[in-house]
């Protein structure tokens, strides 16, 4: 019995120790913070094998400086704890830059870590307001923020005539954020907002947000966090009878969504990052993608795969790995020519214009909305 | 480290034991000077764990008096780490006061939450106590979501670092430290408390509720000092927590959070002190140890729970019942 025991142990140790191979010692070595494990995990595997495929095709081409590019993974399981562990192993692993950062709440923490150790961090999808305050200098937002999902939300709203709101988040400091900052600018505009929900994550019965929402009938509701919660709730809304405009946050844009949600999500409006379907430059990245992961890109993978070649731009440009000079050549980008757009960034190493698009649910799938209140193209 | 007890008329057995507990001494002193030791040679990653591995010891033990010494099932225990994190946040960022000062005001509130919670449960016994402190975790927690002076979802971000002796607590060298020392006052107090008379009435309560009170043991205050302590363990590890992150938010302190220090303390074995050492150990470096094997990382630590669980049922250094 004890020996079985002991063995049993010992074997998930070494299990554990002998997993992946190391990278090598000469290789420009790219942290990629990611949630590779948790409810968040599908958009982080997107994230990490856009990733991966832009080191492919820059180490392809020659690699960089003369050297390879090699991506270590740390898996940051949208946990504030687990992100800081997981960057500290980066840190500790004399990585060059880091690319990737989903989940604010995550994200936020670790910019200490990355700050203090001077490494470049390129955030590609984390894009709560409250990262802007804590950023030490070190870290640049490729995605756009709240602020700017806020303004082509309303704009839609507004087009769409709507004057009463309904607001749900899940309480985390993306979707919280992102719902305080719709009710501000709405409330502003003289609108009014008839309700304004918190429920938990992971939560499976929407039925007391249902029924409030029935008595108070809004024009609209907007769902602000994520898609695998928010399917349930698009389709308990239209099975109790709710017939209104519903709206949903950059969370949801999953094709994953209208498999959970199905019927319910026909005409549903959601605000999002570019996503590589809907942006005429990455025709060949989506055909690249789907040759090497079979399955189509995820919703950050345009951006993460901008992230990578950006930093890796930046690298070149620095012309060594020393992170300072790194620092220096990201705050100094000058329309980068991404495939989700031309990257500058503002004072507050925050993407220089909006990159929101809205999509319109329609045929099981996500179509690119252009009728009234829609954005203008870059 | 039971004290070299022998008195001088059993000799024989008074030298071999006092001559077990020098040795158990020495062992100690050695394994601590090698603790003290390892942020010269570790890197920030592997002090980063270990710190939060010091953590879980103080949290796990602190949660052991509940559940391993008294017996009482806690699923909120995260509600008073919850309340540390936030005494510590609301002191410093709110109020503009020195870290220091949140300490002695979160064993306040922390006391007063374990009597809040342990007052109204004093009749409730296995499921509907577990059902009830589920409660209170999720209030808590719902709670500091929702109030302004929390910081609502968001959290509070910008907790200042705390200074001691002119000497700013920044690097995780230096929490390695604190939290070393958290843990080893954890350990130390709980084997005081194990061992006096507060201690052993825990138990006789565990062991036999109505047979304790005919003894003449004070059922609702036992049963409230075990809450109460136990929540002084969890919001002291709460304060220094905040400090270090230097921003909490409401995630942290979810139902997850109560199961994984509930299952370091089943797991280690439950009112054994370094089995709920151990216990704690392994909910935090297992992750960590399988952090190459990727995306199958938490399904390897599952499995691995379940082995634990399948060949050691009492936890992996149960206690020995007398």
């Amino acid at each position: 019995m004890k020996r079985r025991t002991i063995l049993a142990i010992a074997g998930l140790f070494a299990f554990g120790l002998g997993g992946a191979g190391p990278a090598h010692a000469a290789d420009i070595k790219i942290g990629a913070q990611v949630p590779t494990s948790g409810s968040e995990a599908p958009y982080g595997i997107d994230m990490l094998n856009a990733i991966r495929m832009a080191a492919d095709q820059i180490n392809a081409k020659g690699g960089l400086l003369g050297e390879k590019i090699s991506i270590l993974p740390g898996d940051s399981a949208c946990d504030p704890q687990a992100a800081v562990n997981a960057a500290s192993k980066l840190v500790s692993e004399n990585i060059t830059g880091v690319v990737g950062g989903y989940c604010s709440g995550a994200t936020l923490p670790t910019l200490k870590v990355y700050g203090d150790a001077h490494v470049p961090f390129v955030i590609t999808a984390s894009n709560s307001t409250e990262l802007i305050g804590a950023n030490p200098g070190n870290a640049f937002m490729i995605n756009s923020t709240g602020f700017d999902q806020v303004k082509t939300a309303v704009a839609l709203f507004k087009a769409k005539g709507i004057k009463t709101l309904s607001i749900i988040n899940e309480g985390d400091a993306y979707s919280a954020n992102l719902a305080q900052l719709t009710r501000k600018a709405w409330e502003k505009m003289g609108n009014k907002v008839v309700d304004y929900e918190v429920v938990s994550k992971g939560q499976q019965d929407f039925s007391p947000v249902v029924t409030r929402i029935r008595e108070r009938h809004p024009d609209a509701v907007f769902w602000t966090a994520y898609y695998a919660d928010g399917a349930l709730l698009i389709k308990q809304l239209r099975q109790g009878g709710y017939t209104g405009m519903i709206a949903l946050g950059d969370g949801n844009n999953s094709p994953k969504l209208f498999q959970l949600a199905g019927a319910a999500a026909e005409g549903v409006y959601c605000f999002s990052n570019p996503t590589a379907n809907f942006l005429p430059a990455a025709k060949t990245f989506i055909a690249d993608y789907q040759k090497q992961f079979h399955q189509p890109p995820g919703p950050y993978s345009a951006l993460s795969y901008d992230g990578m070649m950006l930093m890796a731009h930046a690298i070149k440009v620095a012309g060594s790995t020393d992170k300072m000079k790194i620092i220096a050549a990201l705050k100094a980008t000058h329309a980068f020519p991404g495939i989700a757009g031309p990257i500058s960034f503002t004072k507050e190493n925050t993407l220089a214009r909006s990159n929101f698009v809205v999509l319109l649910g329609k045929g099981g799938q996500w179509t690119l909305y252009t009728g009234p209140g829609a954005p203008a193209a870059p | 480290m039971s004290a070299g007890g022998g008195g001088a008329g059993e000799a024989a057995v008074g030298v071999q034991r006092s001559e077990r507990s020098i040795r158990k001494g020495a062992g100690m002193a050695l394994l601590l000077l090698v603790l003290l030791l390892v942020p010269r040679f570790a890197n920030n990653y592997y002090l980063e764990v270990l710190s939060e591995a010091w953590l879980y010891v103080l949290l796990c033990l602190g949660l052991n008096i509940v559940v391993g010494f008294a017996g009482l099932l806690d699923l909120g225990y995260a509600a008073f780490f919850a309340v540390g994190a936030y005494t510590a946040g609301i002191v410093t960022i709110r109020l503009g006061q020195s870290f220091w000062l949140s300490l002695p005001i979160a064993v306040v509130t922390a006391t007063l939450a374990g009597v809040i919670i342990g007052g109204p449960t004093l009749r409730l016994r296995s499921d509907y106590l577990a059902i009830v402190t589920l409660g209170f975790g999720e209030m808590v927690r719902i709670t500091v979501r929702n109030l302004a002076i929390t910081g609502g979802a968001s959290g509070l971000v910008g907790i200042e670092r705390p200074h001691l002796f002119g000497y700013a607590l920044h690097s995780i060298g230096a929490f390695y430290y604190v939290f070393l020392l958290l843990a080893v006052l954890g350990i130390v107090a709980s084997h005081r408390l194990e061992n006096s008379r507060i201690g052993r009435a825990w138990k006789y309560v565990r062991s036999d509720e109505d047979a304790a009170r005919a003894m003449g043991i004070n059922h609702a205050a036992v049963k409230l000092a075990a809450y109460a302590l136990g929540a002084i363990f969890a919001a002291i590890g709460g304060c220094f927590y905040a400090t270090k992150m230097t921003a909490i938010s409401p995630e942290t302190f979810t139902f997850n959070q109560s199961l994984l220090i509930l299952l370091g303390v089943v797991l280690g074995g439950r009112g054994k002190i370094p089995g709920v050492i151990l216990g704690a150990l392994v909910i935090v470096i297992f992750p960590e140890l399988f952090r190459d094997v990727g995306s199958m990382r938490m399904l390897v630590f599952a499995v691995s729970l379940l082995l634990i669980m399948l060949f050691r049922p009492a936890g992996i250094w149960p206690e020995r019942w007398r």
